[in-house]
């Protein structure tokens, strides 16, 4: 909505750009006004979605030179055993002082999308956006462990610890790489052993033996000239399906 | 846990006295060894051929004594789960009632300790149904054909690829596996092996003790016959030999593995002691018992046959004969013996 109107702001003032240098381009001589033009069309399909793109992925690289800069970022681990860390947060987990303002009693459902646009960080950024040397790894185990619910194993609501939509993304595929990894207990299903036949004797899995040289006399399997019908059953399905044959 | 290091600090004790009482009774030893085995000429081959047969882990007697063995601690084994938290029931019950309910927890139990099977590994699928020259070049990409039906048993579901060769063949196992987690996907199994099965990862989870959260996702992840699988369990099974820590896994349904593998490779020592280190002296016969089913043709086994032994006899016969230490088990036994004359008087 806010990119929107930004845009709808943005292309007048270009339109009065393209339109001062046209007029410029109209008192110089003519025979310059090809190579100046280019640059005036260039700018009138600047549309506004690139921008965005480029500043969107100037955002994830604002967040992330962010936590580039801090001391911790080859091993984020050490940073929860280190002095600032537990002057700072105590045992406690790192979001349990936060508080989020929003208007009215009920906070809204989804906390922001994300803390840094543009380089710049909001105001009462999340738990995770507000210290730069909290960075989420799958090996920092004993940050994601505050995260996850010691009684039940699942990874706590945003709207309960506080962190933005982006951070909160980033928290579950590490949590989950982590799993993977064996580094934090999961819960797994019973694995049920009973009626299962491991004989492997089976032609899809065994070896078979090769069809038999082609003899057209013979029939290909064995049973199929000696079968007969049942000769009450045929009489009821044809009395049946009269109409329908010939 | 101090009982723990106590016990830990007791056996070291003996352990040193042991080392002491072997070197002076180094001869005696040997001599008694020559004695065993000088008796195997004497039994008919006639009744060889039937009792040297030996055992394999699905037989009803191997099981029965496997369940024996692994015990049952209700406690370690209705562990509370992580799951999702509901308010506690209460219900008032009766004797008989109390007796019924404790009666089904014991069969479920029961169900939970129920042992994966120890099967043989899977020989690779190599066969080319069909050689069509024609269809040579036709794409680029393999084809693979998959049998949908539901209600046939996945090891009887046809799974074939037409190569860009024109060969039509049989998939291979791992090629199986993977297209039969794509159609009838199993919980938790990811279509990859998880990072946790390299051995870095597997170090760091034996080191910190989670050995049968490793065995778990095994089971889930792996058909029992497959390589992976053998290969996880043998990586789990040697460090819980190395370092002693056979308690991790007992009253678990992972226990029968370990001791099946232990008994194949006829390194039971450290099993044996640690039992009767925790005064399990029932298990541990049963145990020797497995051993001499299962190896019928080793010293202990031919010699308890001779004796008739039973009980603690075929524990001092297993010391004498198969053991790499002996004193050790010699000890325990004689302090087990020397507490049931004094209770008994």
């Amino acid at each position: 909505m806010a990119a929107s109107i930004r845009s709808i702001v943005r292309a007048p003032s270009r339109i009065f750009l393209v339109l001062q240098r046209i007029h410029q381009t109209q008192v110089t001589v003519g025979v310059l006004r090809a190579p100046v033009i280019t640059p005036v069309i260039r700018n009138f399909f600047y549309s506004s979605k690139l921008l965005n793109l480029e500043s969107s992925e100037k955002n994830d690289h604002g967040v992330e030179s962010l936590k580039d800069l801090s001391r911790y970022k080859d091993k984020p681990w050490k940073y929860l055993e280190s002095e600032e860390y537990i002057e700072r947060y105590g045992s406690k987990p790192v979001w349990a002082n936060y508080r989020r303002n929003h208007k009215g009693g009920i906070p809204p459902q989804k906390t922001r999308k994300t803390c840094i646009r543009r380089g710049k960080t909001c105001g009462n950024p999340c738990p995770i956006c507000r210290d730069q040397n909290i960075i989420i790894h799958y090996q920092n185990v004993s940050l994601l462990q505050q995260f996850i619910s010691p009684y039940t194993g699942f990874v706590y609501d945003p709207t309960r610890t506080g962190v933005c939509m982006r951070q909160q993304k980033r928290l579950n595929t590490a949590i989950e790489t982590a799993k993977l990894h064996g580094l934090i207990p999961t819960q797994l299903p019973f694995v049920d052993y009973t009626g299962e036949d491991y004989s492997n004797s089976h032609g899809a899995v065994a070896h078979t033996p090769p069809p038999p040289s082609k003899t057209p006399d013979e029939p290909w399997y064995s049973w199929y000239g000696s079968i007969e019908p049942n000769e009450h059953e045929l009489a009821r399905v044809k009395k049946i399906y009269k109409s329908y044959l010939k | 846990m101090a009982a723990r290091c106590a016990g830990r600090a007791l056996s070291r004790a003996a352990r040193s006295v042991i080392n002491a009482e072997y070197n002076r009774a180094a001869r005696s030893q040997t001599v008694q060894r020559l004695t065993c085995t000088a008796a195997p000429g004497s039994s008919s081959s006639g009744q060889d051929a039937d009792r040297l047969k030996a055992v394999q882990f699905a037989d009803a007697e191997v099981q029965d004594i496997l369940n024996r063995i692994t015990g049952l601690d209700l406690n370690k084994v209705f562990q509370p789960v992580k799951q999702e938290l509901k308010p506690p029931k209460y219900r008032l019950l009766t004797d008989t009632q109390l007796e019924e309910a404790a009666h089904k927890a014991g069969t479920q139990a029961k169900k939970l300790l129920k042992m994966p099977p120890v099967l043989p590994e899977r020989k690779p699928i190599e066969e080319v149904l069909c050689e069509d020259k024609m269809l040579e070049g036709m794409d680029k990409a393999k084809y693979v054909f998959t049998d949908i039906t539901y209600n046939i048993p996945h090891r009887e579901r046809f799974i074939v690829v037409r190569e860009p060769s024109g060969t039509l063949r049989k998939a291979s196992w791992e090629e199986r596996d993977r297209l039969l987690q794509v159609y009838f996907p199993k919980n938790e199994r990811k279509l990859t092996p998880p990072p946790m099965f390299k051995e870095e990862n597997l170090k760091v989870m034996f080191g910190q003790n989670r050995h049968h959260a490793v065995l778990n996702y095994c089971l889930v992840q792996f058909e029992p016959d497959s390589a992976e699988f053998k290969r996880v369990h043998a990586l789990t099974y040697e460090d819980i030999e190395k370092n002693g820590k056979y308690n991790l896994l007992w009253s678990t349904r992972l226990f029968g593995g370990l001791v099946w593998h232990l008994i194949s490779s006829q390194r039971i020592d450290g099993l044996l002691s640690d039992m009767l280190q925790r005064d399990r002296v029932h298990d541990a016969e049963s145990l020797v018992h497995l051993f001499n089913l299962a190896h019928p043709q080793s010293d202990s086994a031919l010699q308890a046959q001779q004796q008739q032994a039973s009980g603690l006899e075929l524990l001092k016969i297993y010391a004498d004969c198969e053991c790499q230490r002996p004193g050790f088990i010699k000890l325990a036994l004689q302090v087990y013996e020397q507490t049931k004359t004094q209770s008994s008087a």
